[in-house]
């Protein structure tokens, strides 16, 4: 090693260029977990160390956060279940779409399917914001507030152009002889979904799942609006009420106890399909 | 059976892949499709599969017309080049799927892909992913398939350009033995002119979707009906030497002998082929390839001459052979 001044060199470099990744991963870490752990440690803190940080205190460390939230009317696992429930709702609705009208897009020419892909990124891009109002009008005309399927379905209808996008690349990615020979085998569309394409595109179906359940967990504007019964509630707008519960103080431990509680099945979810995830997005990125 | 095409043809965008093919192709019969790539020889394969509908004109197996049924109403057994199967499933699985669903009970599939696993020396291998088969392994897994379809027509489209050379050589006897004894129409489609020779009765040489000739190796080698069909028929190619009249005369490097007097040359290079040598001579009318024994000697005056006979004289403006 000493007698190659190349190699030292440039192992010194690559020795450098190694510990500014870490350190630059370490940062990462930080400015992402941060606030979770932060939450973490206010959900388990008495009120009382929450305001002196730095005294000490018989008393630090309690439960009594998670008491109250998990006692409070109704309980606070009801909202956690009335997301799941519009959650898996609006996912199942959405592939249910999407799968059909992406491998169809994947089958279209060139030209038109680059028109569909435009008019979906358009979709996609819009503020879905803007359209809160006019969707609240629609509920109320067709008297769908207060009911947690009719939530999937603006979820499932917002959720289209991404997951309609995912699975588009994931089947133009399949390689066409393969279905070919399935139709010489005689098997039909369906027949062809079920044995040939569905596990093939399987990743790619799980990360778009995915991503809509994440979208139907997070969503905040239309549950607010669609739903005032409290049984009916979904976890962002039961945690904003418990936020809000006091004009007087601000509840901070419950709040981040309900924010611990409310990430747990995320947490699970993305750990049980995490590389299906990973696989899902790069396959549609390098397809781009 | 027998396989007929009748002016087949499919245009895309007003632009014709393939046009006008009409032929025949019998019972026990070989026939191979050759061309440069892009000619049409594949599109002719998935029209005869039903797998792209056709523009104009009817295909029919026995008499029978086929042209507008689905694939899977029609009999037959394709091979594709890259063997197409499924990732996700094992050998005998892969099998099994078609079988299951053209309603053929559990112990009729376990024995009849058991018996065509053995025909193809993969029974060991039934419960491997065609991941963790080599190149022709899965090859003779997707030839399997074929057989288990027992089709009217065989359909093979570059079944072996993802193999090596060596492989190449060995896999076609038994290629011939496993497809060609099933005594049906089949077509084989392959870029290799010398892969073609080797397989087919009769060979097809497609140019721009256009059937240019159908004929026996012997034939097309020693009687093209044009410079296209000359040039890419036999390696190394024809001579094309052109003339004082306008004319393209064609002649075939093995005709080409030294002599005391005719077209003058120049040693350019020579490339031993172990069984003859290839030498490249410079003349006034361009290039000269000429296949000579590896004993030849060359003298120090060049001087080339053939028989009259070995000539193949074509219109230098269509390409076209001229009667001699």
């Amino acid at each position: 090693m000493a007698r190659d001044h190349g190699g030292a060199k440039s192992g010194c470099r690559s020795l450098r260029k190694m510990k500014a990744a870490r350190f630059m991963i370490i940062a990462l870490l930080i400015w992402s977990l941060g606030p979770l752990a932060w939450q973490l440690y206010t959900s388990f803190c008495t009120d009382q160390a929450l305001v002196t940080p730095f005294a000490s205190l018989d008393q630090r460390w309690t439960l009594v956060h998670y008491q109250s939230v998990l006692n409070s009317n109704p309980p606070f696992i009801r909202y956690l279940f009335n997301s799941l429930f519009a959650g898996v709702v609006s996912t199942v609705l959405t592939l249910l779409l999407a799968i059909p009208a992406s491998y169809s897009l994947s089958k279209l020419g060139k030209r038109s399917a680059l028109f569909f892909k435009c008019l979906l990124i358009g979709c996609a891009l819009f503020p879905y914001v803007l359209l809160f109002l006019a969707l609240l009008e629609i509920a109320r005309y067709l008297q769908l507030g207060n009911s947690l399927i009719a939530l999937a379905i603006p979820y499932a209808a917002l959720s289209q152009p991404l997951a309609v996008l995912l699975l588009t690349n994931a089947f133009s990615d399949l390689p066409p002889e393969l279905e070919d020979a399935a139709r010489v085998e005689g098997l039909s569309v369906l027949q062809r979904f079920r044995w040939v394409l569905l596990p093939l595109i399987s990743p790619a179906i799980a990360s778009t799942a995915i991503l809509v359940f994440l979208f139907s967990w997070n969503e905040y504007p239309i549950a607010l609006t669609w739903i005032s019964d409290s049984d009916q509630l979904t976890l962002p707008v039961a945690m904003a009420r418990i936020a809000g519960s006091s004009i007087h103080s601000v509840p901070y431990g419950p709040y981040a106890a309900a924010t611990v509680i409310g990430s747990i099945p995320l947490i699970i979810l993305v750990m049980v399909f995490q590389k299906p995830i990973v696989s899902g997005l790069t396959t549609g990125a390098i397809k781009g | 059976m027998t396989l007929e095409l009748r002016q087949v043809g499919r245009n895309i965008n007003n632009q014709w892949i393939v046009e006008n093919l009409t032929m025949t192709v019998a019972d026990n019969e070989c026939l191979a499709l050759v061309g440069p790539s892009g000619c049409g020889k594949s599109t002719t394969l998935r029209l005869i599969a039903g797998l792209d509908p056709v523009s104009t004109g009817s295909v029919q197996i026995s008499g029978r017309d086929i042209t507008t049924l689905s694939p899977a109403e029609r009999s037959v057994g394709m091979v594709f080049q890259s063997y197409a199967l499924l990732p996700h499933l094992n050998v005998f699985e892969n099998l099994e799927l078609g079988l299951r669903i053209r309603g053929v009970s559990k112990r009729e599939r376990t024995s009849k892909i058991r018996q065509v696993l053995d025909l193809v020396q993969l029974w060991n291998r039934a419960n491997n992913r065609p991941a963790e088969l080599s190149g022709g392994q899965r090859q003779r897994v997707a030839l399997a398939r074929a057989l288990l379809r027992e089709p009217e027509v065989y359909l093979l489209d570059e079944p072996m350009s993802n193999l090596d050379a060596q492989l190449r050589e060995d896999i076609r006897p038994e290629l011939r033995r496993l497809v060609l004894e099933q005594r049906k129409p089949t077509i084989y489609v392959t870029h290799d002119q010398h892969e073609a020779m080797a397989m087919a009765q009769r060979i097809a040489v497609l140019n721009e979707g256009k059937i240019e000739q159908i004929d026996t190796p012997y034939n097309l080698y020693h009687n093209p009906c044009s410079l296209f069909v000359a040039r890419f028929i036999g390696r190394p190619q024809i001579n094309c030497l052109k003339d004082e009249s306008g004319h393209i005369r064609g002649v075939r490097p093995e005709a080409i002998r030294f002599s005391d007097s005719g077209l003058s040359g120049k040693l350019q290079s020579r490339e031993w082929l172990g069984n003859s040598q290839l030498l490249f001579l410079e003349t006034q009318q361009g290039v000269i390839r000429i296949m000579a024994p590896p004993e030849q000697a060359i003298p120090e005056q060049i001087r080339l001459t053939w028989r009259a006979e070995d000539e193949i004289l074509f219109n230098a403006e269509t390409g076209l052979r001229l009667s001699r």
